[in-house]
């Protein structure tokens, strides 16, 4: 899922000078390269964490964090390309560009014996298709995209995907714009998987996505959900992220878990192939998955909490949406898909959007 | 120092002073540009970039129906607010030209001050205005002439209003400076002549302002064939331009050759509208821009 929603202040970040101890403590426990300086390159979407967790951290290491950001994964992608991996200490981004990451050479194996909170992540993030043997990626978050609607302005009861194509919601539906996504919609309606690369199969929800069409309020990728707590439109199929802004803003919405089933994905970090400062990364990885701050990162982000011993510190009425249910991780993640399949997804998401209007 | 000293220097000094110039338009323009076109040619890789496989498949793919259809559209919404554009543009340009020295001063403050906001900014206003229970709706529902809240807002209309707002000023100040620099002697002599004012007006005012209004055309429609931001802002991202095809298939598409061949398409198109302008007016500067 793409990380987009919510609309934090860019994270820019300060280290007091007093903070300013180069090299003081960073590394603790990981020895070999003490002599790396004090500066940690992230790179990831803005918004990604709480400013208490990246000052606490600066204080507490010594290290300065330069944050830089992306709006997409592929500008993540090119860019570590350009720079062959050597600009950037660690990289947070979605589960199927990690997949490319990977595959190019452009991140670098864990040793995870550097990490004091290893055994405090969730194992039901991990051993995914894009690591699975865990040697580059810690996880940090997983989305579901679900809908959301306002039972005082829908006249149906919504269940599941089909629902949506009920003519009584007419000029109703607020999408996000990943085309996987929403195309994925007419996919599981029909039964079949996001990741399908039959072009026939991917031609017939495309023929449905149209009938889609009349019942679309509005398509918008960044804060979606205000649409339905503005109640411009009565429902919204959202990212996990704006789901929970929204029923944050207004507790009188109802979530859907379709029943045709659901997508997931998975947020990670990883270290590029020549980090300058590697060592500043595994600091910071380590820092964010202490349950107190992992917890503090996942209320913060309102995506599904990926560290276990952090569930406990997560406040009573957050649990509900930052938990992961239980039977959700049999979600199907999206992934790279053939090149034709690929575009014949772009096509009939213009052609669907062509025909909103 | 001495004339022909002087004259000298100037005339070798015309090189050094350009060098920057031209050094610019081939580092940012036609560097660019060419990149763009070897790209269109190229082949999309398995999973990321592009491999160097020559093919006329990209352009093969902008004939299909749908992307036809996109260039279709774009060029419907461009001209439709063109047209509305010189409606209200040209009579506001002209009027302005004619009306005193204090006033031409302040209705060209209303015209550039909304300027020094971002049109980004602008267009949010609309929504304000166009949405459910927004001013708009509010203002009618008030008068009694609609019931219960219009859906305004992610329409096409609305996204005419905004292309029409976003693009106006270019006509008026285009038309203006045409109008303002126009001898209107030439149309008192008309008159004199015995020539009707609205013949006067056509015979006379009308070629002589053509220049500024086919300026403000060029103005208003090329922009408008890719200010795709405005369909995504206020048609919802549901009027699909060939604008926002580029961006999708350069970012989630990971199709940067279509992209390109795509970006060509609309260039040559563009070109050839500054071409079509040159043949009418023949000049190659366009009225109204410094």
């Amino acid at each position: 899922m793409k990380r987009h929603g919510k609309n934090k202040m860019k994270a820019f970040i300060k280290a007091s000078a007093a903070a300013l101890l180069i090299g003081a403590a960073l590394l603790a426990g990981c020895g070999q390269k003490k002599q790396e300086g004090g500066e940690l390159n992230l790179y990831t979407w803005e918004g990604m964490f709480p400013q208490e967790i990246l000052t606490g951290f600066e204080e507490e290491t010594g290290i300065r964090i330069r944050y830089s950001n992306f709006s997409y994964d592929e500008d993540m992608l090119a860019k570590l390309e350009e720079t062959e991996g050597s600009e950037y200490d660690l990289v947070f981004a979605d589960d199927y560009i990690i997949e490319l990451v990977i595959a190019e050479g452009l991140a670098q194996k864990l040793d995870t014996a550097k990490l004091e909170n290893y055994a405090n992540l969730n194992p039901v993030f991990m051993s995914q298709f894009y690591d699975p043997q865990n040697e580059y990626t810690i996880p940090h978050g997983a989305g579901i995209p679900l809908i959301v609607y306002d039972p005082a302005l829908c006249p149906v009861e919504i269940t599941g995907y089909e629902d949506l194509w009920n003519p009584a919601l007419e000029d109703n539906i607020a999408l996000t714009a990943n085309y996987r996504v929403i195309n994925g919609m007419a996919l599981k309606s029909m039964g079949e998987s996001y990741n399908t690369e039959d072009l026939e199969v991917i031609r017939r929800a495309g023929d449905k996505m149209e009938e889609l069409a009349p019942n679309v309020r509005v398509i918008n990728d960044s804060n979606t959900q205000d649409f339905v707590i503005s109640g411009e439109a009565a429902v919204g199929y959202l990212y996990t992220s704006q789901v929970y802004l929204a029923v944050t803003a207004r507790p009188d919405l109802k979530i859907v878990y379709p029943k045709e089933g659901l997508g997931f994905g998975i947020i990670a970090g990883f270290i590029p192939s020549k980090a300058p400062n590697a060592g500043a990364a595994y600091a910071f990885l380590d820092y964010i998955n202490q349950p107190e701050n992992a917890a503090a990162c996942f209320e913060f982000l309102g995506y599904y909490c990926s560290n276990k011993a952090a569930e406990a510190h997560i406040s009573e009425e957050m649990k509900d949406l930052l938990i992961l249910p239980g039977d959700a991780a049999k979600g199907e993640i999206i992934q790279t898909i053939s090149p034709e399949a690929e575009d014949l997804h772009a096509e009939i998401w213009d052609k669907f959007r062509g025909a909103c209007d | 120092m001495k004339g022909r000293e002087k004259k000298d220097r100037g005339r070798q000094g015309v090189w050094p002073l350009l060098a920057p110039m031209y050094a610019f338009t081939l580092v940012f323009v036609a560097l660019p540009v060419a990149y763009m076109f070897l790209l269109s040619f190229l082949t999309r890789a398995e999973v990321w970039g592009v491999t160097f496989a020559f093919t006329l498949e990209n352009y093969r793919r902008i004939l299909e129906p749908l992307y036809l259809g996109t260039f279709a559209d774009s060029f419907g919404l461009a001209f439709l607010s063109t047209v509305l554009v010189i409606l209200i543009g040209y009579p506001y340009g002209y009027f302005m030209a004619r009306m005193n020295a204090v006033w031409k001063k302040r209705m060209l403050l209303l015209i550039l001050i909304p300027f020094w906001t971002s049109a980004l900014i602008r267009l949010y206003g609309w929504i304000i205005v166009f949405r459910n229970n927004g001013v708009l709706d509010s203002l009618l529902t008030a008068l009694h002439l609609t019931e219960k809240p219009l859906k305004l807002l992610y329409t096409y209309p609305a996204v005419v209003v905004g292309m029409v707002y976003a693009l106006l000023p270019f006509m008026i100040l285009s038309v203006y400076s045409s109008a303002e620099k126009m001898d209107w002697t030439l149309v008192e002599a008309a008159l004199d002549l015995g020539a009707s004012p609205a013949r006067a007006f056509w015979t006379v005012t009308f070629r002589l302002t053509l220049p500024g209004l086919l300026s403000g055309v060029i103005l208003t429609f090329i922009p408008s064939m890719g200010l795709f931001f405005v369909a995504d802002i206020l048609g919802g991202n549901k009027i699909v331009l060939v604008g926002s095809v580029i961006q999708e298939q350069l970012t989630k598409g990971r199709n940067q050759p279509f992209a390109a061949a795509l970006s060509v398409v609309l260039m040559v198109f563009t070109t050839l509208l500054i071409r079509l302008y040159r043949r009418i007016t023949g000049t190659s500067k366009l009225e109204g821009i410094v």
